[in-house]
């Protein structure tokens, strides 16, 4: 039992790590960092390929990894992404972050190879000494993990309370604007921070490396698990952080005591620790009420008045005559035109593999319009709409194949019985900060995922459960027509609620609560029916996607796959059709053009690296790609006109 | 403006409002009553509780005690959005817009709610959104935005707009709604002089056409007692003084809770504070 108490408590001290520097970066910059598993991952790579690959000396390694790399690799991303990030809305820190989430590991997959490494070194020399303590073992590499923890946490405690460091951090904490009158550079503050961030990230990584291995998933998870104890600790307190997350970590071993080992069940349980007390103490906090600490991240009045920039007013300026024509060729019309022909011309110029691919990227973009309505329209970003499409998908696919009932019908009773579970969701994250809101449905995606997907009757055989086509589309080609004209029924239907009252209400809720409920507007209810209907449309698009590939397994419907799939959107835009549609092709199609014309492992990974840098292209541009082209377009045709307009 | 204060029965009355926040009470056994087709000034200096009191009469706060009734129905633990329905709307303290609409969207927007507040189901299932808007809504939206001169911004989204221009633009939406009582706070603060007498006459013509009761809170007593058929006046969350201007002007305890005891001078007088900020 102590042996499984130790490494309990070196795992939650891993836990603990990753949380202090999630705690760290959401304090002082207000960014819950969806790259922190990244950051761990390329560290872990590197430690990796200088020690195993190059064969360096191991104290070399771990020096060069952690007092070089993971701190440069914290500032570099600082600079580049990170302090433009500040004064940006949640959903947009939310999507930069994640975009560097996509981005990183293949950056370090290019740089170094190897994507999984199931064991790796960890700091303690091979072979890995151990003693027998009062019955348990206890191994170097525990009482290392032991010690760095008691290091940063003593030690980051003391430089906060008792040095000026320590005290302008949590000035700056505060207030960003305030600090800078008083004469302090929040920028060279910031460096350190995310340099520290870094050295965390990188240690949770190499540390975690003996248990879990190296790979892209062991990191999420690592990170996902962190989250929870940063939920509990109210996204704040870093000693509440640090002791959950240590518990966590005794609890996930010490259970393993009593269940049986080498189960598939053990293993389901043992990874849902981490969500289920994530889901206990968000539930708890609902209940009671109160401030969740997200408040304090928005600062003082001065960094509010700061914030509070023109860039919405793009229509603004305009001569009365150019006004009404500038209207009518608005950004969103531009671009809704000439790029949304010739994308829906796509599949007629298209054949073979490539034409699949079109078909695929087309019900994926039905799928993308739910992001649309739940969080270009209603403000909630909500990350688990993979989770509805894999349900929707799941459902149809029993229904027309086990069932034999048609499967236009069973899409769109699996899309239907997806709107409980939405409105279920709306309702259960309605009082709460965007930031909690995409926590909440983060934790129900992992926890369908591991304890609802993985269930063996979902995957009888190799391809899950499967599925028919119409038979009216049952070749590529007419499989492609039916998912335009699928996804542009549907589509009319999100422009035409969004233009309506009920579209201009929805919008007035995502600005001011208070004055939309005096308006008289009933919030409660405008957004579940949202959240109903974009359920019910991420389940129709789910089924659409599984009917073209004749089939639904939903292990493969994970939900950080759907993360990656609204960082994809907004990076095109996210309340535009053509931005959905074209998200869905390119989704599809550039890793196909890639691999098909590229050699070597390296150029495999230049479509998620150009994914990533798409969406950390938000910082800079909130409104994403399509919106900026059509800006720029809009200016190349009014230019000249509104300078005349402005001399008069 | 003829006396409506004791000419009918109040379209809006507060009844012994009492707010605790911790051990501090914000709001001390209030009583507020608010004739139809009056202006109800509502002053005090800071921290006299005058947003909470806005707060509980809107729906947005619930009181520890005491009752808020419209047109004699008590709506204590009515929402806003009940109240909203009833006739009330408010203005805020500091504006509160919906940025990523345009002016015109806050005025259209109202205008609907008012009208037809159950359209989200038959939004889905027509193509409403797609269409032009009916002709009377485009007169009635058109006139309120041209009341208030906010045509040639009509199409700016409302972020960025300068503070008076954030005023009008709620005002503008709060009149959509044909409200049969509307609650101002602090309409004038940040509004210059020609800005301020427009909407002196905005407001005048509001409730000598459409006879809607105002409730204001302002900083500057001057615009309140030039506009205003009653005062109230708070002070450390206690009604110190109600009544015509003139007799609440030369109230003694109104001149102590302003300028201290043994001051002189009165609000709105020379040397009083008719021009300084006062929130709560």
């Amino acid at each position: 039992m102590l042996t499984y108490v130790f490494m309990g408590l070196a795992f939650g001290a891993i836990y603990a790590l990753a949380a202090a520097g999630l705690v760290v970066t959401y304090q002082s910059a207000g960014i819950l960092n969806f790259a922190f598993g990244s950051m761990a991952y390329f560290v872990a790579m590197f430690f990796y390929w200088e020690n195993q690959t190059q064969g360096w000396n191991l104290a070399l390694s771990a020096v060069l990894a952690l007092a070089v790399v993971a701190p440069l690799l914290g500032i570099l991303l600082y600079l580049l992404v990170f302090r433009f990030l500040r004064a940006r809305p949640t959903l947009v820190k939310v999507i930069a972050s994640v975009g560097v989430s996509v981005a990183l590991p293949a950056v370090a997959l290019m740089l170094f190879g190897n994507p999984t490494i199931s064991q790796a070194p960890g700091l303690a020399p091979a072979p890995v000494a151990h003693w027998n303590v009062l019955g348990g073992t206890l191994t170097l590499d525990q009482v290392i993990t032991y010690a760095f923890l008691i290091v940063v946490v003593g030690g980051g405690t003391a430089v906060m309370r008792f040095t000026d460091v320590g005290l302008k951090i949590r000035a700056l904490v505060n207030s960003e604007a305030l600090t800078s009158l008083s004469g302090v550079n929040p920028g060279r503050l910031s460096l350190g921070v995310w340099a520290v961030s870094g050295l965390l990230a990188g240690a949770a990584g190499v540390m975690a490396g003996p248990t879990t291995g190296v790979s892209v998933s062991a990191m999420l998870m690592l990170m996902a698990s962190a989250f929870a104890a940063v939920v509990a600790a109210r996204l704040s307190n870093l000693a509440g952080a640090v002791a959950v997350a240590l518990l966590m970590g005794v609890v996930s071993d010490a259970i393993q005591y009593w269940l049986p080992a080498n189960s598939l069940a053990t293993a389901d349980i043992v990874q849902c620790v981490p969500i289920a007390v994530m889901l206990v103490f968000l539930l708890y906090y609902l209940i009671r009420g109160g401030p969740l600490g997200q408040e304090s991240r928005q600062g003082g009045a001065l960094d509010a008045a700061i914030r509070a920039d023109s860039g919405g007013g793009t229509r603004a300026g305009f001569p009365d005559a150019v006004g009404r024509l500038a209207r009518w060729y608005a950004p969103e019309r531009i671009v809704s035109v000439l790029p949304l022909l010739f994308l829906l011309c796509l599949p007629e110029l298209f054949s073979g593999w490539w034409l699949g691919l079109v078909a695929r990227g087309v019900a994926l973009a039905v799928i993308f319009l739910s992001f649309s309505l739940v969080t270009g329209d209603g403000g909630m970003i909500w990350l688990c709409q993979i989770t509805f499409a894999a349900g929707g998908g799941l459902i149809a696919a029993e229904l027309s194949f086990n069932q034999g009932m048609n499967p236009l019908a069973a899409a769109v009773i699996g899309g239907a019985v997806m709107i409980p579970a939405g409105v279920l969701i709306g309702a259960l994250t309605i009082r709460l900060g965007d930031l909690y809101v995409a926590l909440v449905t983060l934790t129900f995606g992992l926890l369908v995922d591991q304890v609802i997907f993985t269930q063996q009757q979902f995957h009888p055989g190799m391809g899950g459960v499967a599925m028919n086509r119409p038979v009216f589309a049952a070749t590529d080609q007419d499989f492609a027509n039916f998912a335009l004209v699928v996804f542009l029924i549907v589509g009319l239907f999100v422009v035409n609620l969004r233009r309506s009252s009920s579209g201009l209400a929805v919008a007035a809720v995502r600005w001011s609560e208070p004055a939309a409920r005096t308006l008289g507007l009933n919030i409660v209810r405008l957004k579940l029916v949202l959240a109903g209907i974009a359920a019910f449309v991420a389940g129709l698009g789910g089924a659409m996607l599984s009917m073209y590939d004749l089939g639904n397994d939903p292990v493969t419907y994970a939900t950080f796959n759907g993360v990656i799939w609204l960082a994809v959107l907004v990076t095109n835009g996210l309340r535009s059709l053509t931005a959905a549609l074209l998200a869905g092709v390119l989704f599809m199609v550039l890793p196909a053009v890639f691999s098909t014309y590229t050699t070597g492992q390296a150029w495999l990974q230049v479509p998620s690296v150009l994914f990533g840098l798409g969406a950390l292209g938000l910082a800079v541009n909130p409104g994403g790609v399509v919106s900026m082209q059509a800006r720029l377009l809009r200016d190349l045709i009014f230019g000249r006109r509104l300078k005349t307009g402005a001399g008069q | 403006m003829n006396d409506p204060q004791n000419a009918a029965p109040p379209v809006l009355e507060a009844r012994g409002i009492t707010v605790r926040f911790g051990g501090l009470k914000a709001l001390d056994g209030v009583d507020l009553r608010v004739p139809p087709g009056s202006v109800t000034g509502l002053i005090g200096p800071n921290g006299a509780g005058k947003s909470t009191l806005f707060n509980v009469l809107s729906g947005l706060r619930r009181p520890d005690a005491g009752t808020v009734l419209i047109d004699g129905t008590d709506v204590t633990r009515a929402s806003p959005q009940r109240r909203a329905a009833r006739g009330m709307a408010r203005t805020f303290q500091q504006p509160e817009l919906f940025q990523g609409l345009t002016v015109r969207d806050h005025v259209t927007l109202a205008y609907r709610v008012a009208r037809t507040p159950k359209r989200i189901w038959t939004d889905m299932v027509t193509a409403g959104g797609l269409r032009r808007a009916p002709a009377a809504e485009t007169e009635r939206v058109d006139e309120i935005i041209g009341g208030l001169n906010l045509t040639e911004i009509q199409h700016q989204a409302v972020l960025g707009l300068p503070l008076g221009q954030a005023r009008l633009v709620e005002i503008a939406r709060s009149f959509a709604r044909e409200p049969r009582v509307l609650l101002l706070d602090e309409a004038s603060s940040g509004l210059d002089a020609a800005e301020t007498r427009q909407i002196a006459t905005v407001l005048r013509r509001m409730v000598a056409r459409r006879g809607v009761s105002l409730v204001m809170v302002e900083h500057d007593v001057e615009f309140v007692f030039g506009l205003a058929d009653s005062v109230y006046v708070l002070d450390f969350g206690t009604l110190i003084a109600q009544g015509a201007p003139d007799q609440v002007r030369d109230d003694p305890r109104v001149r102590a809770a302003y300028l201290g005891q043994g001051s002189s001078s009165a609000p709105g007088t020379a040397g009083g504070p008719a021009n300084e900020q006062v929130t709560s």
